[in-house]
């Protein structure tokens, strides 16, 4: 199991107590091309920041690989983010002064590598996504389909175990959003990247191999999804 | 290291003015600092100025008026110190730390030269005094063994008094520096070298002078040098002496130079029937602990002035702060997407302090060097004026600029002051949570 998570509670104390994870088992193996789904408030969002070590939970125990994640400190954390997880965000969080080739580069400041070195490879990881025209611009000059693209390139460049997306096709229109879901299959297929996305669309969804329902802080059905079957809609599109 | 830099350029850029403004507060806290200093130093210098001039191991030693009754004999009686207390002063009783003594009489009298004159006063002097006052001979020489043996008329003047016999103006110290060539009535070049081996007029006798010393700007004292014995023999002073002055050893702090004059004073008052702790029957100057004090008020006075300085850069340092504040609130939505992307606090804690730091050390250096400017511009201005008091020449400001050790003393007030104005900024941006970053706008 490269995921595993055991009887994960988390209550939020703004005032009212809120239980939004109300004990979570899952496990997700190496390799896996999951979504979690549910409605606004179901605790996925909450869900997607303990897995991306963004959040800590109260109760239960989380581990990657082997290594349980509980009580690190801010540093520890930021260094296994860096190390482990990828992150895919619904509106990008590219930094805007930033090109596109140092946006992708950052991850690889933060641990140190050389310039020259981090530079070479954020170029290559630009060109496998085809945007290595696009290097010099800055956020702000680019449409949303080749920003969330430069949004992956930074998210794959530090090579980690697990790819974590955050409703990645939200902003973008029908056509992108095909092409994005079908960049990230091909990650999944070619790479054997572990990606999980998070999302509430069901045609999304079905573009994974497996669904997650999730509702009101509880895990409901796990349906294999190989088949690209699961929704009504989702067969050749994603409904907008 | 250069990325830092990259990051930090970038940052700036953005936001040029707001930097520019808060930068002038820093500058102008240096520029504060720098030019108080500056001002003070030259304050100082020109307190000091003789004070260099003299050996700072003598004593002087006066007679003045008795303050209390002793022995018999009433209060307000003056004290006359004569040729045994010079012998006491040199003698067993005080070998311990007295080394060398002498001891001087002096008389009015007016000097002159041709047509012209002054008044002043003669001073039978030893050739020991040149040492202990440091008196520099510009040409000629001071009086020697033989002058004193011989009870030679020969006399020393001082620079203002040649020039003043010479008919020449007295220059004020600037013009002093550049050179000392006036052409007299006739347009014949007249130094005051010129003086030496004539003679003066001092009273009914004629003089040969032998020597002209640098002025003394420390004390405004019309006062030419002859040898003791002349002065003594041709105005009959007797066995009177005006001062003993000695050179001592030994004496190192404050303390024991008190302890030394209170035992001194007890010795010669006896001696003279007074009190022997009656402080106004004998004038003690001692010149080492009175340098002691110069110097501690020249640390007191300097301090002061850093405080002043310190407090105007606080101003400047608060809005660096306030600027960082602001910078942070904005760019909490980067820091989240730096954290998540794997920076750790105090990679953010680093970029704002390193903002911080460069911003108060770059405007601290243009304000700095701008001090350096005023101070210049002080110095060739006010620096080269004086003001005249009593007949004497005193400077107001005597080289007013500050050295290289205070702008590496500023250099690490900027530094530090940086670091502080960057600090709870930094902590605030380090320690916001990523999830929350994430979700500011």
């Amino acid at each position: 199991m490269l995921i595993e998570l055991k009887d994960v509670n988390k209550t939020y104390n703004n005032g009212q107590p809120l239980h939004v994870l109300k004990g979570i088992n899952l496990g997700i193996d190496r390799g896996e091309f999951v979504s979690i789904m549910g409605a606004s408030g179901s605790g996925k969002s909450t869900l997607l920041n303990i897995l991306g070590i963004l959040d800590n939970y109260d109760t239960g125990e989380y581990y990657i690989d082997g290594r349980l994640i509980k009580n690190l400190s801010e540093k520890q954390a930021a260094d296994y983010r860096n190390r482990m997880i990828g992150f895919i965000f619904q509106s990008y969080n590219l930094i805007g002064f930033k090109t596109a080739v140092e946006n992708v580069e950052l991850p690889l400041f933060y641990q140190g590598v050389a310039r020259r070195k981090r530079h070479q490879m954020a170029m290559e990881y630009l060109d496998r996504l085809g945007l290595a025209d696009w290097a010099k611009h800055y956020p702000n000059e680019m449409s949303g389909g080749q920003k969330q693209r430069v949004a992956i390139a930074r998210a794959l460049i530090t090579r980690p175990q697990i790819v974590l997306a955050d409703e990645p096709t939200g902003a973008l229109d029908s056509k992108t959003s095909v092409e994005i879901m079908e960049l990230l299959q091909q990650l999944n297929r070619e790479d054997k990247m572990t990606i999980i996305v998070v999302t509430h669309e069901s045609g999304v969804a079905n573009a994974t191999n497996k669904i997650v329902h999730i509702k009101d802080g509880i895990i409901g059905q796990i349906e294999e999804n190989f088949g690209h079957h699961a929704s009504v809609f989702g067969t050749s599109t994603i409904m907008k | 290291m250069r990325d830092v830099f990259i990051e930090i350029w970038e940052s700036i850029r953005r936001n040029k003015l707001r930097t520019c403004l808060t930068g002038f507060a820093v500058s102008w806290g240096i520029f504060m600092l720098i030019v108080l200093l500056g001002a003070g130093n030259g304050l100082m210098n020109s307190f000091m100025m003789g004070g260099d001039d003299i050996a700072t191991n003598t004593m002087q030693v006066g007679g003045g008026y008795t303050s209390k009754p002793y022995d018999g004999l009433e209060e307000g009686r003056r004290i006359d110190l004569d040729e045994r207390d010079v012998a006491l002063t040199g003698s067993e009783m005080f070998s311990d730390h007295v080394d060398q003594v002498i001891s001087s009489v002096s008389t009015s009298a007016t000097v002159s030269y041709g047509k012209r004159h002054f008044s002043g006063s003669i001073e039978g002097n030893f050739p020991a005094r040149q040492e202990m006052d440091k008196i520099e001979i510009l040409c000629g020489r001071f009086l020697n063994e033989k002058d004193i043996r011989e009870s030679r008329k020969v006399v020393v003047l001082q620079e203002d008094q040649a020039e003043n016999l010479l008919g020449n103006e007295v220059r004020d110290r600037g013009m002093r520096l550049m050179g000392r060539r006036l052409d007299d009535a006739s347009g014949r070049k007249v130094q005051v070298r010129d003086l030496i081996g004539k003679y003066v007029r001092i009273g009914d006798f004629s003089f040969r002078v032998v020597g002209v010393a640098k002025s003394n700007d420390a004390s405004n004292s019309n006062t030419v040098y002859a040898p003791y014995t002349t002065v003594r023999t041709v105005y009959g002073k007797g066995r009177v002496v005006d001062d003993i002055t000695f050179t001592f050893h030994g004496l190192e702090s404050e303390e024991e130079n008190e302890a030394f004059e209170e035992q001194f004073r007890a010795v010669v008052n006896l001696r003279h029937r007074a009190a022997p702790d009656d402080r106004r029957a004998l004038w003690i100057w001692n010149r080492f602990t009175q340098n002691l004090q110069m110097n501690k008020g020249r640390g007191i006075l300097s301090t002061a002035l850093w405080i002043i300085g310190l407090f105007t850069l606080l101003g400047g340092i608060v809005g660096v702060s306030n600027i960082m504040l602001i910078t942070v609130k904005e760019r909490t939505h980067e820091f989240g997407i730096r954290k998540a992307i794997g920076a750790s606090p105090w990679a953010i804690m680093k970029l704002i302090l390193a903002e911080s730091v460069t911003i108060t050390a770059f405007f601290g250096y243009v304000g700095m060097f701008l001090g350096m400017i005023a101070c210049q511009i002080l110095d060739k201005t006010v620096g080269q004026s004086s003001i005249s008091i009593m007949d004497a020449q005193i400077a107001m400001f005597v080289n007013p600029t500050v050295g290289l050790d205070v702008a590496l003393e500023a250099t690490l007030v900027l530094i530090v002051a940086g670091s502080i104005a960057g600090l709870f900024p930094a902590r605030k941006a380090a320690q916001v949570r990523p999830i929350e970053a994430l979700r500011a706008e």
